[in-house]
């Protein structure tokens, strides 16, 4: 109790009431399903757990899901940083417009944006038409599935890095260009240390979400063994196998990784905040 | 000159924020600019800076022409209010960036950085994060970061704005230390005064950016050209006063003033005059005074202030009250009078207390345009004209008084005529004017019902005679609308085989006289044909425009004039007249 004394007077009370409430919750939403999935993964003997989840076609979907989506994560770090910065800093006829298609992938039932991918990039698509001569193809291949994931965690980036942005004061643009430096020295030395920490939330919230996406991929991926299947995918199949431990082992695996990669981004975030030292 | 501007102007969708400002700054001086939020004075320090482009005039440093060079390249030093430090930078890392920007060694950075902060006297902080000083330490490390690649210049915006007044006088103070012992050519953007007259060899007061007056410190304060600068610098107590040849009188008491300019004999006019609180002498009765008796007044309200003891008096005297211009120009007349500590003891007052006031000295403010005086011909009438829009605003604007005056037939000998008159358009207007001046007014203002402010002001005289009084009244006017001038010079229809230098010449004379004398950047047109025609015509091109007018024959306002006053709707027309044989003493703007 002593945390809680040493605490700032809340405008609102009640700390007792809304921390068991917030407690209640947590286990009932988030806490409880997660541990069924656990105990009915602890159900199989270690043998057959360590067969399912080091399975090559297990094996293959984990590197597909997590690089795939580490790759969509990255890609929307620098374009959804653009988008935000163009968003931000410009006002052009349309702004509001665009503004408002950055939330479209959040409403977009998710099946409905893989169609649509699909359809515009399989071979006789209106993209697709024109990359294949070129050898290029990205419906039924990884290419796709990390344009799926990139398209589906867009708005986590942009609209993490917007308020970061709009906070970045022109001041110091000012003040760092009456001191000698170019834009790019301005751009890479304070510009990009300023907005870091948002960039880097909105790189975790955009990773953690295409980790778990499931709808839009299985449409453009194709969905073959070993080359575009993605652990979800993959849970699916064992559970239309009524393989329900094999399905639960395989969550448990995305399940750890995931945590421990959040929790470094995390971890990395305190402690690039503890540097800024945001104080005004 | 280190800094010169010349003739800047900076538009923000077509409104001028910067209006033709020139300025020039001399080696190593400390130049404040001074004035109210939104005068423009931080939109002319970024241009110095490069960090706004202008849309007309130059800015050059040191003999360089910067105008077109990037900020980056100029090479000047620039502190912000808001400290605008890098947050994620040590001070160490703040104060060398402009250091490695320039890809100096490591070791020189090292030398110069301890200098540096031993110059601020932050020695041995080199390693905190911004996020760890206090605001007056953050605003140490950002004079001393902007000072770290040797600029030639240093620009502080309003570096004094988010401290507390205790750290706010200390950092004052190192920063003169600082510029003194670097030398180094600084311009400082405030609102305090009190800043500008602790830290500035030179002050420029700007005021809906233009730049009104520029001065040290001193001679601003007791010799200002504007009301603007008189009131802004300091409090200013504003009193209308009447200047004939014999003298200036206050009501009907005889006073001496500083500025008086001579006058010329049997014309009376109004005059502007500024006496500062302190400048007020206080005593139990007339004869104990050691200065010029003003009135007596009552004490309505003692301030303790510490060091000064201020009082709010009323005048008993009614005729004298009437001459204060209080703050909105009418009804709350009251003087302002701070006393020493000294002065209190030797005599104690309390509220209500009745006194006789003398003023130990009084400025007299260069201005030809004082007061304003509705008539018409009922009171109700006269009341009626000075609630006009264009009235009321420029009254406000000038903190000046509107006087009624009913003046029904236009005939007998009316009480003089202070100030600006105002009458009414209409088919009257042009026999009214011309009674008006017969009877001793100077500037008379016709006012159509209901007419805008303008936003382009044309300005004609008929005589080269009336030249200097109409672009004075034009500049003062001028200084309380935001509106173009525009000088219509007008040649009649030429005659074969005549040329017209002279003409030419006529309109560059007057543009050149009205930026050096009244700082009053004016286009000129020319126009060929008949007076009254071509000002009907070019009034009529747009919707708020406005004449002003100077004439030195009264009849020509009679008749010459009838049609372009009678017009309906009309415009307003100020009418300057100064009969052909005055050439009485300079008239500067104010």
């Amino acid at each position: 109790m002593k945390n809680v004394a040493q605490r700032e007077p809340s405008v609102i009370p009640g700390f007792g009431i809304t921390l068991g409430f917030t407690t209640f919750f947590l286990s009932a939403i988030v806490l409880l399903p997660l541990s069924a999935l656990v105990l009915k993964a602890a159900g199989m003997d270690w043998s057959r757990f360590i067969d399912v989840i080091a399975s090559p076609r297990a094996l293959a979907s984990y590197r597909l899901s997590f690089g795939a989506s580490l790759v969509a994560a990255g890609l929307n770090m620098v374009f959804g940083f653009v988008l935000a910065w163009t968003l931000v800093r410009y006002d052009f006829p349309g702004r509001r417009l665009v503004d408002a298609i950055i939330d479209m992938p959040f409403a977009l039932p998710t099946a409905v944006s893989g169609i649509a991918l699909t359809a515009i990039f399989s071979a006789n698509g209106w993209i697709g038409q024109y990359l294949e001569p070129h050898g290029i193809f990205v419906a039924y291949t990884p290419i796709g599935i990390t344009v799926a994931l990139t398209l589906i965690s867009m708005p986590f980036v942009v609209r993490t890095v917007q308020p970061a942005l709009q906070e970045v004061q022109r001041d110091l643009e000012d003040a760092a260009e009456t001191l000698g430096a170019g834009r790019f020295y301005v751009f890479r030395r304070i510009i990009v240390p300023t907005v870091l920490p948002a960039l880097l939330t909105g790189f975790t919230l955009a990773f953690a979400r295409a980790v778990g996406e499931y709808g839009s991929v299985v449409f453009i991926a194709g969905n073959k063994a070993l080359e575009t299947e993605i652990t979800p995918l993959l849970i699916y199949i064992k559970l239309e196998e009524f393989d329900y431990a094999g399905a639960a082992a395989l969550g448990c695996v995305m399940l750890t990784i995931s945590f421990v990669m959040l929790l470094a981004i995390n971890l990395l975030q305190v402690w690039g905040r503890k540097r800024m030292m945001v104080s005004r | 000159m280190s800094i010169a501007l010349d003739q800047v102007t900076k538009r923000y969708q077509e409104q001028p924020v910067v209006n033709d400002v020139s300025i020039e700054v001399a080696e190593g001086e400390f130049f404040v600019l001074l004035g109210p939020s939104g005068s423009g004075k931080s939109t002319l320090l970024r241009a110095i800076a490069g960090l706004t482009g202008i849309d007309h005039g130059r800015i050059s440093l040191h003999g360089r022409d910067v105008t077109h060079v990037r900020a980056r390249d100029r090479g000047v030093g620039l502190v912000f209010q808001n400290y605008a430090l890098f947050r994620h930078m040590s001070v160490a890392d703040n104060i060398e960036f402009a250091l490695r920007v320039r890809r100096m060694k490591a070791t020189d950075r090292r030398a110069r950085r301890k200098e540096l902060l031993k110059l601020v006297a932050l020695e041995g902080m080199d390693e905190r994060l911004p996020g760890q000083l206090s605001g007056g330490q953050q605003q140490r490390v950002a004079v001393a970061r902007a000072l770290a690649h040797k600029p030639q210049v240093l620009l502080l915006d309003e570096p004094f704005g988010a401290l507390d007044a205790k750290i706010r006088e200390e950092l004052r103070r190192t920063i003169r230390a600082v510029q003194r012992e670097l030398g180094i050519t600084t311009v400082l953007v405030t609102h305090d005064q009190e800043e500008a007259f602790a830290l500035a060899d030179t002050i420029g007061v700007m005021n809906h950016g233009r730049l009104l007056e520029v001065g040290n410190p001193n001679d601003l304060y007791a010799q200002p050209a504007t009301r603007f600068v008189a009131t802004f610098l300091g409090a200013a107590n504003l009193l209308l006063a009447r200047q004939g040849a014999d003298g200036i009188r206050f009501g009907a008491t005889p006073v001496s003033a500083a500025g008086a300019e001579p006058v010329q004999a049997g014309r009376e006019h109004e005059v502007v005059a500024v006496l500062r609180p302190e400048e007020v002498e206080i005593a139990g009765a007339r004869e104990q005074l050691n200065s010029n008796y003003i009135a007596r007044a009552a004490v309505e309200e003692i301030v303790f202030t510490g060091a000064l003891e201020r009082l709010r008096v009323r005048l008993l005297d009614e005729p004298c009250a009437a001459q204060l211009l209080g703050p909105s120009g009418n009804g709350d007349a009251r003087l302002e009078i701070t006393r020493t500590q000294h002065e209190r003891r030797s005599l104690p007052l309390s509220q209500g207390a009745q006194i006789a006031i003398g003023a130990r000295r009084l400025h007299v403010l260069p201005t030809p345009l004082s007061s304003f005086l509705a008539c018409g011909a009922t009171e109700a009438d006269a009341a009626a004209l000075a609630r006009e829009p264009l009235l009321e605003s420029l009254s406000t604007g000038m903190k000046t008084r509107v006087g009624l005056r009913a003046i029904d037939g236009l005939t007998g000998t009316p009480a003089p005529f202070a100030g600006v008159a105002a009458i009414a358009g209409g088919d009257n207007a042009a026999a009214t004017v011309e009674w008006l001046m017969r009877h001793g007014a100077s500037e008379v203002l016709v006012l159509p019902h209901n007419a805008p402010s303008p936003n382009r002001v044309f300005i004609h005289w008929t005589d080269e005679g009336a030249r200097r009084a109409t672009l004075a009244v034009a500049a003062s006017l001028l200084r309380h609308v935001s509106a173009e001038a525009v000088y219509l010079g007008i040649v009649p229809e030429s005659r074969p085989g005549s040329t017209r230098p002279a003409p030419m010449r006529a309109l560059l004379d007057a543009r050149s006289e009205a930026q050096q004398s009244h700082g009053l950047e004016m286009r000129t047109e020319l126009a060929i044909g008949e007076t009254v025609t071509e000002l009907t015509r070019n009034l009529s091109t747009g919707s708020a425009q406005m004449l002003v007018l100077g004439i030195t024959d009264v009849t020509q306002a009679g008749s010459a004039y009838r049609s372009l006053l009678a017009a309906q709707p009309g415009w307003p027309v100020l009418i300057v007249y100064r009969p052909a044989d005055s050439r009485a003493a300079p008239e500067i703007a104010a």
